[in-house]
């Protein structure tokens, strides 16, 4: 095999196969799409958290603490907005997807290099549109720009839906692509139970980002037609029904929770498995799990709509139909625990995260089925409950699971270590803010306290101000390791080509990946077992296998980019 | 698996197999599995759209039965004809590039874009038909017909000569006076006074393509009213309705639907554009008085009278007469409704078309440098069946619009 190689006899990685501006701008390699990606997420991230920052100051007190009532409409409809379509949606596929799932499957590349580009332009597109929409007055619509509302709303409504259009077209191709790949790009004798969980996850997100977001597409694109050209299709006034923008905008976004969640079962399976170093239990229930879930997800969107004027045979029917989402979802987490049952746990950073996962999307799940029953859901509907509970499932649980992957596969692709200890003291500031956060919400909520209300009864008070506190923890610890990981990239450790002993093949690639990522064929091993790893040091794993005493030996990859 | 790190020396099939594909069956399996995805999202993009249409059709018949007669069933056909021709060659020159035959395949990819063209062209006459009559969607929807088929006024008072639908009663000698639905009117905060009362004063027509009067629902004929012979155009007195020849009502040829629910009245069926043209109608108007009593139109509160006593005298119509009356009666509430459906689904497959034309001609320069061999022909392919999926959304969008009965 011709291999391009340097003096050394190395070849270059993908850092230094180009450099320069235009390299990256141009670039196909999905390794550096995935980086532009993450540090444009990661952005949005910190403009997100600063919007929910401000919502959570302004409720520290009642009455007006430091916005008004307008003002505070716009803020909490952009907190969502932002973190909804810029942030949760394409994190976990688009940005650590992108970066390690075709090397997971030893392949050189995504089906379609220049569809991922384009993915990437239209996300960066979907996101000027935002910030534009911002500069011009934000929208104050709520994320769910719920009709008749956003028809009349002054604010600018317009460049928001374009850019969630855009945005949504950018999260299609990916899961376009991420097929394909999955599909065509396995190597000779990957048969799909050879597949890492986390692919199976990014398998199932694809079906989901293929078959739901042209919903998304078209709805939001005839809400914008409405908005200017009043066409009437949702209009009550010119006989259209609001009701049916609630059933299609539902539609695309109750599966988009599950664009945020599959992925993130993915990551954590990943994770517990090799920080447990053992076998995942039940590989082939949760790799169906995924699958089921993303067929499930079609069927409850309705649950959303209890209380809109739905018929009585729709709700019952969603009602029980959200009952069965538990299943796939119990199946992950009690295989979860299993596999944790009797493992060698090694309490790193990204394992951290991967246990406050397991924990946080229990509680998100079960108060799930909470508002999933009928009776319950009429006096929980639109309180802070509600708030609390897809908190806990999309950030509570997505969230954590991006940060711990970011920390797992960081090294693999930056070639540096981030700060081990202080990682896992922001994980513990993201774990204990996030709760302190959100558990008094479910209090409140559940005593009543309406949710995107601007000023509430004293009685609320308590709970507000744990919030906020919380809110903070949770901010500090997520702009610490935005700085971190930034000062990691040039001054980190260098990273061994398999830090953790992980099984998948990405950690046979060298450190950084080379421009198509493998400079020998990956070896197919057998997946999740971890006894031919030898533990060197804290941080340096050996795959100790008698037939390649040779890779065994072979020396840390050299970054230096 | 094989990669190969030069990006030109593959060694195998055309220059244009990507480097990190192993063979060109690779990277075509790809492409072809890729298309079939991207099919599937165009279906899901364009569900919600049926959706919206099953949903408004079930809870509102009345007027989807009413409103399709503003379609032209012709171009309609004519359109479905000219994309199933071109889903044809799309597939003919799949063959001819699998075949290697380039002169066919470059005559295929022409008659397909043609036939692209050409549905585009039909389309764009059918739109501008409609801008001009004001049959467009939403807020929009101004076609200018008064319910209960009145002179025809518009908000400023005046009708732009092809919109009217006009009664004209040949004993009186003028038009019928108008029964205006005074509530919709009123609606608009532009309108400058309500006008009930309009003559004509002005009239030219022909009459339609095979030179006989349209046809009423009843089954009988009327003729042209004799006003046409006044300005020279028909000879034809006033036939009509038990022989009383000169008091029996008559028709001007409308394009609109039209009934009078008192006096003598003439029902007329939607005509067809061409005719519509040569009709000309200049009507004057007065300023409205206070609404006459014993409209049933100006006071709302009459209507449910109206109905049972409707409902008692008369049998339960059938559903044919029912359409027959949503065909000529005025325009029911949130008649727009259908035009945003229509313009929203003939209007997105009118973008995809559009792009299928972008991608042909792209396919065709490439087609007449000579890149697709044999070995490579996956755009071709992917392109034909994108459009495949195009033609076949118009192969619902056609009936579900035009040939609703």
């Amino acid at each position: 095999m011709a291999t391009q190689q340097d003096a050394s006899g190395k070849e270059p990685n993908f850092y230094e196969v180009k450099r320069g501006i235009s390299s990256w701008l141009y670039t196909l390699d999905h390794k550096r799409i995935g980086l532009m990606y993450l540090f444009g997420i990661f952005a949005a991230l910190l403009l997100g958290g600063a919007f929910a920052l401000m919502v959570r100051i302004e409720l520290f007190e009642p009455g007006k603490t430091i916005v008004g009532q307008d003002a505070y409409n716009q803020l909490f409809t952009l907190h969502g907005a932002v973190m909804v379509f810029l942030v949760i949606v394409p994190g976990i596929p688009a940005a650590l997807g992108n970066m390690v799932m075709p090397i997971q499957l030893g392949a050189p590349d995504v089906a379609f290099p220049k569809l991922n580009m384009a993915s990437f332009y239209l996300w960066c597109s979907g996101a000027l549109l935002m910030l534009l929409s911002i500069a011009r007055g934000a929208i104050d619509t709520g994320w769910t720009f719920y009709t008749p509302y956003s028809l009349g709303s002054a604010t600018s409504v317009l460049p928001a839906l374009m850019g969630v259009f855009l945005l949504g077209f950018s999260s299609i191709f990916t899961g376009l692509n991420f097929l394909v790949t999955v599909h065509k790009f396995r190597p000779q004798g990957m048969g799909w139970f050879q597949l890492p969980l986390n692919v199976w996850a990014l398998y199932a997100t694809a079906i989901v980002q293929v078959l739901a977001t042209p919903v998304l597409g078209i709805t939001v694109l005839l809400l914008f037609v409405e908005n200017f050209m009043h066409i009437g299709i949702f209009d009550p006034q010119l006989g259209g029904d609001p009701v049916l923008f609630q059933h299609f905008f539902w539609f695309y976004s109750h599966p988009a929770v599950y664009i945020m969640i599959i992925p993130a079962m993915g990551v954590i399976s990943e994770l517990i498995s090799t920080f447990s170093r053992k076998p995942v239990f039940g590989y082939r229930f949760i790799a169906y799990s995924s699958i089921s879930l993303a067929l499930l997800s079609f069927l409850v969107w309705g649950h959303h709509l209890f209380v809109s004027g739905q018929s009585r045979l729709a709700t019952m029917v969603f009602s029980a139909l959200t009952f069965t989402v538990g299943i796939p979802s119990a199946i992950k987490v009690f295989n979860w625990v299993a596999t944790l049952y009797k493992g060698d746990i090694r309490l790193q950073t990204p394992m951290l995260y991967a246990l406050s996962f397991v924990l946080l999307f229990t509680i998100g799940g079960l108060t799930g089925l909470f508002l999933g029953i009928l009776a319950v859901d009429v006096h929980l509907h639109d309180t802070y409950f509600v708030v609390a509970h897809f908190h806990y499932v999309m950030m509570g649980s997505t969230l954590v699971a991006f940060l711990g992957g970011m920390h797992y596969w960081w090294p693999k692709i930056i070639g540096r270590m981030y700060p081990e200890r202080l990682g896992q003291l922001c994980a513990a500031g993201v774990f204990f803010g996030f709760n302190l956060t959100f558990l008094p919400q479910f209090v409140m909520g559940a005593r009543g306290m309406p949710r995107r209300y601007w000023d509430y009864d004293p009685e609320f008070k308590i709970f507000h101000q744990l919030s906020t506190v919380g809110a903070v923890v949770l901010g500090v610890s997520i702009f610490v390791q935005g700085i971190y990981f930034l000062w990691a990239a040039k001054n980190g450790a260098r990273a061994n080509d398999n830090p953790w002993g992980s099984s998948t093949l990405e950690w046979q690639a060298p450190t950084p990946p080379t421009l198509y990522n493998f400079t020998t064929p990956p070896e197919l091993r057998e997946l999740y077992n971890y006894d031919h790893f030898e533990e060197r040091g804290e941080l340096d794993w050996v795959y100790a296998d008698p037939k390649n005493s040779d890779d065994a030996a072979e020396e840390p990859a050299s970054s230096g980019h | 698996m094989s990669q190969p790190h030069d990006h030109h020396e593959h060694g195998h099939g055309s220059r244009f197999i990507q480097h990190h594909y192993d063979d060109a069956q690779h990277q075509f399996d790809a492409g072809k599995l890729g298309i079939w995805l991207f099919l599937a999202q165009e279906v899901l993009f364009f569900s919600a759209l049926f959706v919206a249409y099953i949903l408004y059709r079930s809870h509102h018949p009345e007027i989807y039965a009413y409103a399709h007669h503003y379609l032209d069933v012709k171009f309609g056909a004519i359109n479905t004809a000219v994309l199933i021709g071109s889903s044809l060659t799309a597939a003919w020159a799949v063959r001819c590039a699998q075949l290697g035959q380039r002169r066919g395949l470059i005559l295929n990819l022409s008659v397909t874009l043609l036939c692209a063209l050409t549905f585009l062209g039909i389309k764009y006459v059918e739109y501008s038909h409609k801008i001009h009559e004001g049959i467009l969607f939403g807020s929009k929807f101004d076609p200018c017909v008064s319910s209960g088929g009145s002179p025809l006024v518009t908000k400023k008072n005046e009708c732009h000569g092809t919109k009217s639908s006009v009664v004209w009663d040949a004993t009186a000698g003028k038009a019928t006076e108008g029964c205006l639905e005074s509530a919709k009117i009123d609606l608009d905060p532009k309108l400058e006074g309500l006008q009930t009362r309009c003559t004509v004063s002005e009239l030219s027509m022909t009459p339609g393509p095979d030179g006989k009067p349209a046809l009423v629902p009843n089954g009988k004929t009327f003729e042209p009213c004799p006003l046409a012979a006044a300005h020279g155009e028909h000879g034809a007195a006033a036939g009509g309705e038990g022989g009383a020849h000169g008091a029996a009502p008559c028709y001007v040829l409308s394009f609109q639907p039209a009934i009078c629910p008192a006096g003598p009245a003439a029902l007329v069926k939607y005509g067809d554009h061409a005719v519509r043209r040569d009709v000309g109608i200049k009507v004057e108007c007065e300023a409205a008085p206070e609404p006459t009593v014993g409209d049933p139109f100006a006071d709302r509160t009459n209507e449910p009278a109206l109905g049972s006593a409707l409902i008692s005298e008369r049998p339960a119509p059938s559903k044919h007469e029912l359409a027959e009356q949503f065909a000529a009666g005025p325009p029911p509430p949130n008649t727009n409704m259908f035009f945003s459906i229509y313009f929203a689904m003939t209007g997105l497959h009118g973008i995809h078309v559009l792009v299928g034309v972008i991608v042909f001609i792209w396919l065709l320069l490439r087609a007449i440098r000579g890149d697709f061999t044999p070995d490579y022909f996956g755009p071709i392919d992917y392109a034909a069946l994108y459009w495949h999926i195009v033609d076949l959304i118009w192969i619902f969008l056609f009936p579900l619009l035009y040939l609703i009965h």
